[in-house]
């Protein structure tokens, strides 16, 4: 049985919540239990540019509830992903756990380094296999050529991710859209950071990152972005549209959150199970030359 | 920019902070620090210094070195890393620059320097336990959608922001 603790985060439940209804709904189908915990607070990754341990110890409490649940954690978030398993690398040092389990203790909190932390596409890609999601396809997706982005958070730090994927060469998300039928393309620009993280405090190094990439994809033939992180999400597709206007660029691509995607394939709802019509860009013409009928 | 002209010219021996160096080191997250031969990978794959050549990895390393600790936590381009994790990644001598650099922003925020934004951050925290408020519009736009209703209650982290010192931060004035 897979069963996990949904660990939302701070931005997918309040801003793009069409990626946690597609999540849910994907999970539903391919039989991943999540488990909604209201304890669950910010993973601390922003918290870590003023104070690591303050960093640490929301991450630490955050294990520590799923812990209490004895169940894993299963994120959207890419960034809370590497900091909370960055964090389960730190907290094996006795030294560090001693001096986080005693701040714990005040809140009536104890980590014991039982709780694992995977990602949505780790769980789907390891807990399911493509060769398993292969065989649910409803939906022929094959016309559609799909752009991947990774998310740096993703795969790095590598030593909290032990060999999962490749960083400078990464293929998971290639092969689970490829799972979904569609075509994962190949680009320079695959490898490059959305910005998200330095949008707080310098649009212009976000804008320069995002265009860098936007401009190299319009260059090629594809259909869409596929994105499995909510801040990538936003970088990519809501702020396209505030580039668009600001600096009068024509970038027209619809991103997709892979749960969408995947939830097109399986046969699901645009709008009521996948949340398509929340997305900034419009997935129209995705959905007509997918042979879906149904317009968003 | 003004920092980015002090970052220029002679670097006066006199005014070099050898202790600076050792306050670094003593995290354990920076010990590769020593291990550093100033090759440069870490600047050449920094997608930041591609927009900003006054941020350099590799520059900020030495400038610790040498002990130039007012030059280091007063420059504003330490805020502007994008996380992406390359310069550790690509680090032929296994240095974690991207831990350095917290513990560079982290003292940065201790002497004034915090941005807004990150600062804002936090005390939202301590309210509604994530980055962000929560609204009425956004409830029922979850209800619409049957998801479930979130909880918005921050005491539990407000209190490890307290234990850790992070309610003491202010943002830097003019930011």
């Amino acid at each position: 049985m897979n069963r996990y603790a949904l660990f939302l985060g701070c931005t997918t439940p309040t801003q793009v919540i069409q990626y946690e209804l597609s999540s849910r709904w994907v999970c539903r189908q391919l039989g991943i239990e999540l488990v909604d915990n209201e304890d669950f607070v910010c993973c601390g990754i922003n918290q870590v540019n003023l104070s690591q341990e303050a960093g640490l110890l929301l991450a630490a409490m955050n294990l520590a509830f799923a812990e209490e649940k004895g169940l894993d954690i299963l994120t959207l978030c890419a960034a809370c992903t590497g900091h909370l398993a960055e964090s389960v690398e730190r907290l094996k040092n006795q030294e560090t756990r001693d001096r986080v389990n005693n701040k714990l203790k005040k809140i009536g909190l104890k980590y014991k380094g039982n709780a694992k932390v995977k990602h949505i596409s780790k769980v789907l890609y390891e807990d399911i296999g493509v060769d398993r999601i292969k065989e649910r396809i409803k939906v022929d997706l094959s016309n559609l050529r799909v752009a991947p982005h990774y998310g740096c958070h993703y795969l790095k730090p590598e030593s909290a991710y032990a060999g999962f994927d490749d960083p400078d060469n990464p293929k998971t998300l290639h092969q689970l859209i490829s799972a979904a039928g569609a075509f994962a393309v190949q680009y320079e620009t695959l490898n490059l950071c959305c910005g998200g993280k330095s949008f707080p405090v310098s649009r212009e190094v976000a804008f320069y990152l995002v265009q860098k990439k936007l401009d190299n994809l319009m260059a090629q033939e594809i259909d869409c972005m596929v994105v499995h992180c909510q801040t990538c999400y936003l970088m990519y597709s809501d702020q396209q549209k505030v580039i668009n206007e600001q600096f009068k660029k024509k970038y027209n691509i619809p991103v997709l959150l892979y749960p969408q995607l995947l939830g097109m394939a399986l046969g699901g709802d645009p709008k009521s199970d996948l949340g398509l019509d929340l997305n900034t860009v419009s997935s129209n013409n995705l959905l007509a030359k997918a042979g879906i009928k149904r317009k968003i | 920019m003004k920092q980015a002209e002090s970052n220029r010219g002679t670097i006066r021996v006199a005014k070099l902070d050898p202790s600076f160096k050792f306050e670094v080191l003593k995290h354990e997250e920076t010990q590769g620090l020593n291990a550093c031969f100033a090759c440069g990978t870490c600047t050449a794959g920094c997608p930041v210094h591609e927009i900003f050549p006054e941020y350099s990895p590799r520059k900020l390393a030495k400038m610790v070195k040498l002990g130039m600790r007012k030059e280091v936590l007063s420059n504003p381009y330490i805020w502007y890393c994008v996380t992406c994790h390359n310069c550790e990644q690509r680090c032929p001598q296994n240095v974690k620059f991207f831990n350095i650099l917290n513990v560079l922003k982290n003292m940065a925020a201790k002497k004034g320097y915090a941005p807004a934004s990150w600062v804002k951050q936090t005390q939202q925290v301590k309210k509604t336990g994530l980055i962000f408020p929560l609204d009425e519009a956004l409830a029922k736009k979850r209800e619409s959608l049957s998801l479930p209703v979130l909880k918005s209650e921050g005491t539990k982290a407000k209190k490890l922001i307290q234990l850790a010192g992070l309610d003491k931060i202010k943002a830097e004035k003019h930011s």
